[in-house]
């Protein structure tokens, strides 16, 4: 139960490598934050350093009223659960949970309430007297849970915490996460490469890329408004797609152009293109999969495509198609929208026109990918040409040893 | 599971190497028991003290323990080494804990010269440094009558640089358990004791033994340090007294009978702690 507060956080290691760029955050009290991103991104980093486990290179990293920087993890009232789990291996169950209580010295009833009640939680109390290693990999990650939510720490932190669970087992603490998580009031940082589970659990994501801060946001927010191209593409699945579109100002809006097909920019779009120093000409119109809509033959304002594969998912089917000669591209279509005949139908088709669906769409600046309607949004970072990264840094320190 | 396959489905062949090396390993096991079989033998013959040509004693007494308690002064150094031995055990196996635990986990500036310099050290035999030891000891007072504690402090000082093997093990120990646990309340010192201990008894017990049996053979320190103080001797300088040309007509199965006695402190300990070599401990802990 407390507000944390990131301001410019750097992280270098030791052999010069910077995992996280000057990272601002600002959690409030009993939010969900979940960080996601690719691997290797600087999740991690960035949740050791609010746990104390990695030293801070830079900035300042506050939880309630106290700068942590230099305080040790077990004085931070944080606790935290690790992908691995990383039970204690000679400690029951019971003891495993007791660990932390026992450490803070309070009385053995209280200690033996606490437990129970934690267990009562996550629904392991016939476990408690077993060892880890008699345990199953979801019952594990409960243990570990429990260990953690038996103190009622200011700040619950999550590395990964489902990544090694079966799909079906993930999806199920997934939910159990959430009920947990109405159960005990408390600030939640949670990592994940996962999209959905970032979609599922937080009340605010924040999207990271090569140590650098995407964007921070609701998932609504995320999933609507992506702040620029990175978070478009990585946010739903099947990928959003990109079209290369022509911006020209007609009347009061503007009008992207995709292959001939005119689209309507929407409203809110031009206020923010009208307020900006210049418009580009040339943009990037990224539109997901669900928001392509196959029109009859000969409609106005459509792109010609050509199948190339359908995927039939039961409720949905995925159609991938090529327009403008071999440029790729995906639909979405909902099968309960069409009867059984139409869907054969489709399956078989070699060619079809499809619109897209003005309301949905994004505009990017393809200079930066930014997206044009979003404030402060951050241009994707572009690989620096001299700028380390930690693969080149192993392999020269590798070819340091074998010239010795 | 993979080898059982392995070696069923291999047949002939296989079966008649598999023969060949348990006949040689077992060829092996009596070469090596023999000298341990002769000692026992010359330890309890009563006919004469010197040495002989067969193995098997024509009289079997105790006599020669009981001449070893009565005229000699082996309790005295069995005393000695066992007190050296005891302290050693303790001293050591907590110094090379620390320093395994400390090098595995924490990082430092100079670690890694540290860890080199230590590497080269223990590359010279420890024998080169002796005479300014014994000078140093001699400063304290640490010699002649009073090396029992001189060797205890000799043996301790320089246990540190054996931390190689309990580094490896603790290395194998998966850094999360200490993350998990400092997240949990714990100060480093803490983690050692309730996490790390309780998981590494095996290389516990092997450092312990270590410490235990190295002061029962060694003859170099002692025998400078001890400087021809006879009531400070240990039990391998005493003993190697009696295998002199002088001595060995009237001593050997006295040796024999010294040796055997040696021996019995260091497998009980063996006996004893051999159960808890038990593998597995770290199961569950973490997903691997
Ligand atoms: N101890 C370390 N020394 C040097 N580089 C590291 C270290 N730990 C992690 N890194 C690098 O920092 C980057 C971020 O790592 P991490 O935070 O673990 O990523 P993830 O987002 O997958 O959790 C990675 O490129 C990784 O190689
Ligand atoms: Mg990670």
């Amino acid at each position: 139960m407390a507000e944390v507060k990131l301001k410019n956080v750097k992280k270098q290691y030791e052999n010069g490598f910077v995992a996280v760029h000057d990272f601002n955050l600002e959690i409030k009290d009993k939010e969900f934050i979940v960080l996601v991103g690719p691997s290797g991104c600087g999740k991690s980093t960035t949740l050791r350093m609010i746990a104390g486990l990695e030293d801070i290179s830079g900035g300042e990293i506050s939880i309630g009223e106290n700068v942590v920087n230099d305080m040790e993890p077990k004085d931070r009232d944080i606790a935290m659960v690790f992908q691995n789990y990383a039970l204690y291996p000679h400690m029951s169950v019971y003891e495993n949970i007791a660990f932390g209580l026992r450490l803070r010295r309070l009385p053995n009833d209280e200690i033996h309430k606490k437990v129970c009640e934690a267990a009562e939680i996550l629904g392991i109390t016939e476990l408690l007297g077993r060892k880890p290693k008699q345990l199953s990999g979801g019952q594990r990650q409960r243990v570990a849970i429990g260990r953690a939510i038996v103190r009622v720490p200011k700040v619950f932190l999550m590395d990964e915490p489902l990544s090694n669970l079966d799909a079906k087992l993930r999806n199920q603490m997934r939910a159990e996460i959430i009920l947990l998580r109405k159960k005990i009031q408390t600030t939640f940082v949670y990592v994940t490469h996962d999209q959905t589970e970032a979609m599922t659990l937080g009340d605010r994501i924040v999207i990271m890329k090569d140590g650098f801060v995407m964007q921070v946001g609701t998932p609504q927010e995320l999933f609507n408004h992506p702040a620029n191209l990175f978070v478009a593409g990585f946010i739903g699945t099947p990928q959003m797609n990109f079209f290369d579109a022509k911006l020209t100002k007609e009347g009061n809006g503007y009008i992207a152009e995709v292959c001939g097909a005119k689209i309507e920019v929407p409203d809110y779009i031009c206020e923010k293109l009208d307020a900006r120093s210049s418009v580009p000409e040339k943009v990037i119109l990224g539109a997901r999969p669900e928001n392509l809509l196959i029109r009859p033959k000969g409609s106005q304002n459509t792109i010609k495509a050509r199948m190339k594969v359908t995927e039939m998912m039961g409720s949905e089917m995925h159609i991938h198609a090529d327009y403008g000669g071999d440029k790729d591209v995906i639909l979405r279509v909902q099968t309960a929208d069409m009867d059984e005949e139409a869907q054969v139908e489709l399956m078989a088709r070699s060619e079809f026109e499809f619109g897209i669906r003005q309301r949905t769409i994004n505009l990017f600046d393809p200079e930066d990918g930014r997206n044009l309607a979003v404030e402060n949004a951050v241009a994707v970072p572009k690989k620096a040409e001299n700028a380390p990264v930690a693969e080149d840094i192993g392999k020269k320190k590798k070819d340091k040893k074998t010239k010795k | 599971m993979s080898e059982n396959k392995k070696f069923r489905s291999k047949s002939g062949k296989e079966r008649f190497t598999r023969i060949l090396i348990y006949i040689f390993l077992s060829v092996l096991c009596i070469i090596w028991l023999i000298p341990f079989i002769y000692l026992v033998f010359q330890a309890f013959r009563g006919e004469s003290r010197s040495m002989v040509t067969y193995i098997i004693p024509k009289e079997w007494s105790f006599d020669n323990f009981i001449f070893l308690s009565t005229k000699t002064d082996f309790w005295h150094w069995y005393l000695n080494t066992l007190i050296i031995a005891l302290f050693n055990a303790v001293l050591q196996s907590v110094i090379v804990l620390c320093v395994a635990y400390a090098l595995s986990r924490m990082r430092f500036k100079g670690r890694k010269f540290l860890m080199n310099l230590m590497l080269v050290l223990g590359m010279f035999p420890g024998f080169l440094s002796m005479i300014a030891t014994y000078f140093i000891l001699k400063l304290f007072g640490l010699t002649s009558e009073n090396s029992v504690p001189g060797l205890i402090l000799i043996y301790a000082a320089s246990s540190g640089m054996g931390y190689y093997i309990a580094k490896g093990f603790f290395d194998t120990i998966p850094k999360s358990l200490d993350e998990a646990a400092r997240i949990d309340g714990a100060s480093r010192a803490r983690v050692f004791f309730r996490i790390i201990m309780p998981m590494a008894k095996p290389i516990i017990i092997y450092t312990i033994m270590m410490a235990f049996i190295a002061p029962w053979g060694d003859f170099m320190y002692a025998s400078l340090i001890t400087f021809g103080h006879e009531e400070a001797y240990n039990v391998a300088v005493g003993l190697y007294k009696w295998l002199d040309k002088e001595h060995i007509s009237n001593y050997f199965t006295i040796f024999c009978a010294g040796g055997l006695l040696v021996s019995v402190p260091i497998t009980a300990l063996f006996m004893a702690l051999q159960k808890y070599y038990v593998e597995g401990v770290t199961g569950g802990a973490v997903k691997g």
